[in-house]
Formats: structure tokens, sequence, C-alpha cells
């Protein structure tokens, strides 16, 4: 179900953000590595949210808390 | 005839097997007593389908007889027969069928099999009935068959079914009594099988074929079926007869029916239909002012508003509240011009279908509909809707518009007035001379006429607010109207989009450079709508002061010459974007840009950001984000996830660029990753970074960032 990484699409943001940065030649599967275990701890953390709120679905206000922990945790 | 073991499996398949089991007289019946002589009254008088001749005729040997008959409705008896006389007597049958068997021997020996199994059945039918006498009407079932039988049938089956009903009672009655009926009843067996068919044929078909083919096919039946003299006397002709006429009848009428009829409708009459709405929306707002409902009325049918005009009309709110009084009398004073103009202006939007016009009639109805918002003052927004239904009447979009106009109507308030007001002004200039040609613009063509009231309206307004802008404005508008209409189009646009941005001050400076970019305007319809709404709003809140103010200095204006009116459309645009993007109403221009000409949304997204920010794919992220919550999530989680995810790759980049420049590097490596990740808690000494990379990516990015060695010293990736 997985499907390919974005890796040009990766490029283009980093691009964005810091024109003047380039990227070797795999790193972008390590920067799509990386964003999938920020999404991976993000929904962890929201699932836990939602358990402790006792509801079977994730809701924005569980994925927000989550958002303000993981982002923090990701900083580096 | 076979011998009998090899007859009775022909028999029948059923009892066969027992007949093998049994070779005599199984169930203690060997050859059953001759069945007693019956009365076959009552058999013969219910029937009604069919006229039995009298079964005195002579009839040939009964074993002949029999056999004949049995040949001729061999199979169907046996079929109807056989079931029955096997239920009733399944012990019997086989006994008799062989004792039949055993009698016909001799006399059948060059029948066929069947022959033999039809004569061994007429037997056992007769030595069955002797042998149970109740069972031949006794029993339930065979009540119900003789009442089934007797009642008319119109089934396509009956005449087989008459055919197994006489063979059955041939089984029943004597033989030789039967075999005359029979034979007759042969012939039409034949016949009326045809029939059958046919009626079946036609039963089913005439539900798919054409009333034509099925009138072609009865018609030509009928008569053969009434030259049969011995079918008028079956059931099944009478049946069939029925039927046919029953068919008949109603198929003639309907294939007149069928042909439809050209269906005749009237072209929708956009006068009368403009007529009609504009009597509707008199008899709501009629109270608030007779002015308006007349000037509503026609604005309103005329008046093309959309949305998003309307939402841009919103953003003028804060010019209404001077107006009223003002606007209301320069309405009364202008209803009589606007009447004439009225009039002729309903005649060019009419005819005229120029793009002016549509982008006129979409400045008109930003008015309009900016007027509608702010909904100060009705009776003030009649006048001056009329004026901009007048303009707007070009578009075919009005029915459309009419209705929202309807609604907006009663809210409009100085914003049509002022419209009028401004008109009024124009209308006044146009006395001086200057505005003569206004006038005679109206009268001449639509576009001209709303752009001069627009922006006679905008310029009288916006005199008010700063005095000797205003007569400049008054001047372009004249000018334009002069000039070009679309001059005056874009004048009116660029002073509404003075207005909707700025007060007077702007207005001032964005007469000038409204005026110049008229073409730029057009195209930008959004932008210019935009601008002539707030240009009408700005003129509406100035209209009442101005208007005195206007006169003179219209006089002014208008002899200037249409320099202004070419005013450098850079500037207009500037000032529309700006004037633009502060109104709130941004978010309703696409629909604005979607009813402007496919030109202008061209424009204006090229002009606007082209290149598209690059996102990661939503599907790539809600996939992942799915698999690994393990849990239904909603929509919103799902945008705050896209959120979360774009504030990481701004984090991100900031983190490798630190650690890249940290290292003295330009270039972002692998190893700046693995810090990065480190750093995040996910590289930690217990798990490295390989062994995430095995997990979470596939194969092919396993390959490329896993060096794995192979023999040869090889290493792959190579380095």
């Amino acid at each position: 179900m997985k499907r390919t990484a974005p890796r040009s699409t990766l490029r283009k943001i980093i691009k964005k953000h810091k024109p003047q940065l380039r990227l070797a030649a795999n790193a972008d599967l390590l920067v799509h590595l990386s964003f999938l275990l920020f999404l991976h701890r993000l929904a962890e953390e929201a699932r836990t949210n939602a358990f402790e709120n006792k509801s079977k679905i994730i809701k924005p206000e569980h994925t927000i808390s989550a958002a303000k922990v993981i982002l923090k945790k990701s900083r580096g | 005839m076979a011998s009998r073991g090899g007859g009775t499996p022909a028999a029948s398949g059923a009892s066969g097997p027992a007949e093998l089991q049994l070779p005599q007289g199984p169930r203690g019946l060997s050859p059953p007593p001759p069945p007693p002589p019956r009365n076959y009254a009552d058999h013969n008088a219910p029937r009604r389908r069919r006229n039995y001749p009298p079964h005195t005729a002579p009839r040939p040997l009964p074993a002949l007889a029999r056999v004949s008959r049995e040949e001729a409705g061999g199979g169907n008896r046996w079929a109807v027969t056989g079931p029955a006389m096997a239920d009733r007597r399944p012990r019997a049958r086989p006994g008799l069928r062989r004792s039949g068997h055993n009698a016909r021997a001799v006399a059948q020996t060059g029948s066929s099999v069947e022959n033999k199994s039809k004569s061994v059945r007429s037997t056992l039918a007769k030595q069955g009935l002797g042998v149970f006498p109740d069972l031949r009407n006794g029993t339930p079932r065979l009540m119900l068959k003789r009442v089934m039988q007797n009642q008319p049938q119109v089934s396509p089956l009956a005449p087989q079914i008459s055919n197994h009903e006489d063979t059955k009672e041939a089984h029943s009655e004597v033989p030789s009594q039967r075999v005359s009926s029979m034979g007759e009843l042969q012939l039409p067996d034949v016949a009326p099988e045809d029939t059958s068919t046919t009626v079946f044929n036609m039963k089913k078909k005439r539900r798919k074929f054409s009333i034509s083919e099925f009138e072609r096919a009865a018609e030509s039946r009928l008569p053969q079926y009434q030259a049969q003299s011995a079918l008028d006397s079956t059931v099944m002709t009478r049946s069939l007869r029925m039927s046919v006429g029953s068919l008949l009848a109603p198929d003639t009428v309907e294939k007149r029916g069928l042909l439809r009829r050209p269906k005749t409708r009237r072209a929708v009459d956009m006068q009368a239909f403009e007529g009609r709405v504009e009597q509707n929306l008199l008899k709501s707002k009629g109270q608030n002012d007779l002015v308006d409902s007349q000037s509503a009325s026609v604005i309103r049918t005329s008046m093309l508003t959309s949305d998003a005009e309307m939402m841009m009309n919103s953003t003028e709110l804060f010019v209404q509240p001077l107006l009223d009084e003002e606007s209301q009398n320069k309405l009364s004073a202008l209803e009589p011009q606007l009447s004439d103009s009225k009039t002729s202006a309903q005649r060019s939007p009419i005819s005229d279908a120029d793009q002016e016009e549509a982008r006129l009639e979409g400045l008109v109805s930003s008015v309009s509909t900016n007027q509608e918002r702010t909904q100060r003052y009705s009776k003030s927004t009649g006048l001056d809707d009329e004026h901009v239904d007048r303009m707007s009447h070009v578009s075919p979009e009005t029915p459309a518009k009419q209705g929202e106009e309807k609604q907006d109507h009663s809210q409009q308030s100085n914003p049509v007035a002022k419209i009028s007001v401004t008109e009024e002004e124009v209308v006044c200039t146009a006395e001086r001379g200057a505005s003569a040609g206004h006038s005679e613009h109206l009268e001449k063509k639509l576009a001209e006429k709303a752009e001069l009231q627009i922006t006679a309206g905008h310029a009288s307004r916006g005199e008010t607010e700063v005095a000797p802008s205003a007569g400049k404005e008054v001047e372009e508008g004249s000018t334009g109207a002069h000039s070009s209409p679309r001059a005056e189009h874009e004048i009116t646009r660029g002073i509404g989009a003075e207005s909707l941005g700025r007060p007077s001050h702007a207005f001032s400076s964005f007469e000038k450079p409204e005026v110049t970019p008229v073409d730029e305007i057009d195209e930008q319809g959004d932008e210019l709508q935009d601008q002539a709404m707030m240009l009408n709003l700005d003129s509406s809140v100035g209209e009442p002061a101005e208007d005195e103010a206007e006169q003179p200095e219209s006089q002014e204006v208008s002899m200037k010459t249409p320099t202004f009116v070419r005013a450098p459309p850079h500037k207009l645009l500037l000032s529309a974007k700006p004037a633009k993007a502060s109104a709130p109403s941004f978010p309703q221009s696409s629909p604005l840009k979607l009813l402007q000409p496919k030109t202008v949304p061209k424009r204006l997204r090229t002009s606007q950001k082209k290149p598209r920010e690059p996102q990661v794919p939503r599907s790539l992220i809600k996939a992942i984000f799915r698999h690994f919550a393990k849990m239904p999530v909603t929509r919103d989680a799902f945008q705050i996830v896209e959120k979360c995810s774009e504030r990481y790759f701004k984090q991100l980049s900031d983190d490798l660029e630190a650690y890249s420049h940290h290292a003295g590097r330009k270039t972002v490596e692998a190893a700046d990753l693995e810090v990065l990740m480190r750093r995040q808690g996910l590289v930690t000494d217990k798990m490295p970074l390989r062994v995430l990379i095995e997990r979470h990516l596939p194969l092919e990015y396993r390959r490329l960032l896993i060096p794995v060695a192979v023999s040869g010293n090889k290493v792959i990736p190579s380095k």
C-alpha cells in the first residue's frame, strides 16, 4: 500500500525553504525516512490521545495536542 | 410389440424399475377386470369448450382406435395422464401396463414403441379406471382438472390441454366412442396447435413487436381462423378471435396514440419575463418607493449581480448612511430621466450583446450588488438600481441575476441611488454641453450609458469627497463617455476600485489610473468589478453632497480632454490590486472571474502566483498516517496533519542547513541526516539508522542507502 517516496517533491520543498542548500544523492531518501518516522510518532501520539478520550476516531483536537509534542521533539 | 420385459422400460422410466421388479401383476392386480360400463353424460354435459360429437359413431377396433388415439396424442396424453395415473395408481400402473402390453402385443405388432406405450397407457387407463371407479371424477385432483378444463381457456396451450383432456376422456370413456371425436379433434389438433402456437407467439410478441406488425399478423391469421369451420366451434378459436379482436381494437387506437405529437413550446420571452419579474418586485416593494419600484423593476430585470459582486458590495457598507435623503431627492429628479434612459437602455441591452455591455453588466451588477449589500436605503436604491439595471440589461444573465437582484433590491440603498444620482449628475453635466454627449450616449448604447452613469455617479461622488478630484472624475466620466464607452466603463471601474479601497483621497488618485488602464481593467473583470463596486459606494456616499457641487465642477471636468481617460493602466491596476486585496471580497473574486470572459481569468492567473507550492501529495500523507494510526481519522485531523508536516519540513530544512554549515559544507549529506535523526531521538545506540532504513523503506531504497558487500570485493552501492 505504501507508495514511492516523492523524491523530487521533497527536493523542491527543501529548495523552497533553503534555496542555497543542496542535497546529496540519496539524502532525500533519508529525508523521506525521517518524515515517515515523524508521521509515525504523530500518529501514535494522536492515537494515544484518542484512547485517553475514549474515542474511537482520531479527532482534530487529539492531533493538535499530539502535534505540539512531536514537533517539539522533532526539532533537533 | 416388444416383449414385455423390453416394453416395460420403454413404457415409462419411472415405472421401469418397478416393473422390472415385479414381473407379474405386482400389487396383486393381475389382469384387472374390464371396466364396467359408465354413464358419461355428466362428463359430456359440463363441457363447454369443446363440442364433442356424440360418441355413438362406430369406432374402429378398439385396439386400433386406441393406437391411433394414442399415437395422436400419445405424448401429450402421457404427459397429462401419466403422472396422474402414476400418482393414483403407482402400483397398478406397472401391472396394468404389463397387462396392457400383453394384451396389445398382438394388436400392435407394427406399432412403434410410442404406440405401444400409448396403447399400454390407454389400456392401463381403462383398466385402472375400472379398478378404481372413483378416480375418474371422485378425486379432488380430477375434479379440479375437470373444472379447469371446463372453464373457457384463452391460454395458448388451450388446444393442447384440450387434447390432453380429450385423450384423458378417451382413456376413461369407452375407447370406441372416443375414436371419432379424437379423429375429429386430431385434425383440429394440428390446426389449433398452430393457432395455439401462433396465439402464443402473438401474445408474447405483442409486447415486443410494434402494434402495426401485430395488427398485420393478426389480420392475416384471423381470416384463416375464421375460414376453418372446425376451429370455429372450438374454444380455442373463440378465444383466439376474442383475443385478436380485443387486441386489434386497442392497437388501432394505440397506433395513433403512439405517434408523438410535436411538442409546442413557447420560447421564453425575455422581455415578458423581465416584465413579470419587475411586477413581482413592484408588488413586494411597492410600498417602499414608487420610484424604487419603477427603477427597481427595471434594474432588477436587468441587473446581473453575481454572488461575488454581492459579496464585494458588502465591503462598502461604510459609505451608506449619508446618502439616503439626498439620493432619494436626486432619484426623484432622476426618475424622468431614468425612465427615458430606461426605455432606451432596455432596448439597447436587449439588442446589444457587446462584450462591453457584458462587462458593464458585471460592473453594474457589481455596483448593484454593492448597493444591495449596503442595504441602506431601499428607496434611494430604486433609482440607482434602475440605472444599474439598465446598464446590466445587456447580458443574458439577467434572468438569473434578476432573482438575486430582486432580493438585493430591497436591500439596495444609496449605492443604487447614488448611481442614479450620478447619472443625474451626468445628465446635468450633459445638459451643460459636456454631459449632453453623455445623455446621447446613454440613449444610444447601454454600455456607454451605464458607464456614463457609473462614471458620473462615481465622479460625482468622488467630487464630494475630494472636490478637486471629483471634478476630474466627472470630467473623466464625461470624457470617457465621449471618447468611448470602454473608457467610461473602465473609468467607472477604476472609480469603483478607488472607492472601494480608499476614501475620497484614494478616489481622486485612482481616478487617473483608473481611466488609463481601461483595457487592462476590462480584462481583469474581477478587479474592475470590485473597483466599480467600491466606486459605487464611494460615489453613493458623496452623491447627495456632491450633486450640487459636481455640477459646476462637472462642467469644468467635461472640458478637459480625454487624456485622463487614457491614464496609464498600470496605475489603475496597481490601485485596483491593493483595493481588491484590501477588500474582503477577494474570495468572491474568483466567481467573478468565472463570469468574466475567458481571457480575463487567464491574465489574472498569469499575473498572480504561477509557481505552485510544492507539497507532499495529500493522499500519500493520508495513507501513511492512516497506516500508522490504525484508527479512523477525521478529515479535519488530516488537515492538521498536513499543516504539521509543512511545519516539520521547515524545521527540517533549518536543521539540515545548520548541520551542513557546521560541517563546512554546502550540501546536505547522509551524515547530516543521521545527526538530525539522532537528535530527534529516532536513532539511538540501540537503534542504528540502518535498522530504521530496513524497517521503513522499501527494497529499492534500501539497496541505495545501505552498502552491501558482495563477492568479489564489491560493495553496492559503489562509492
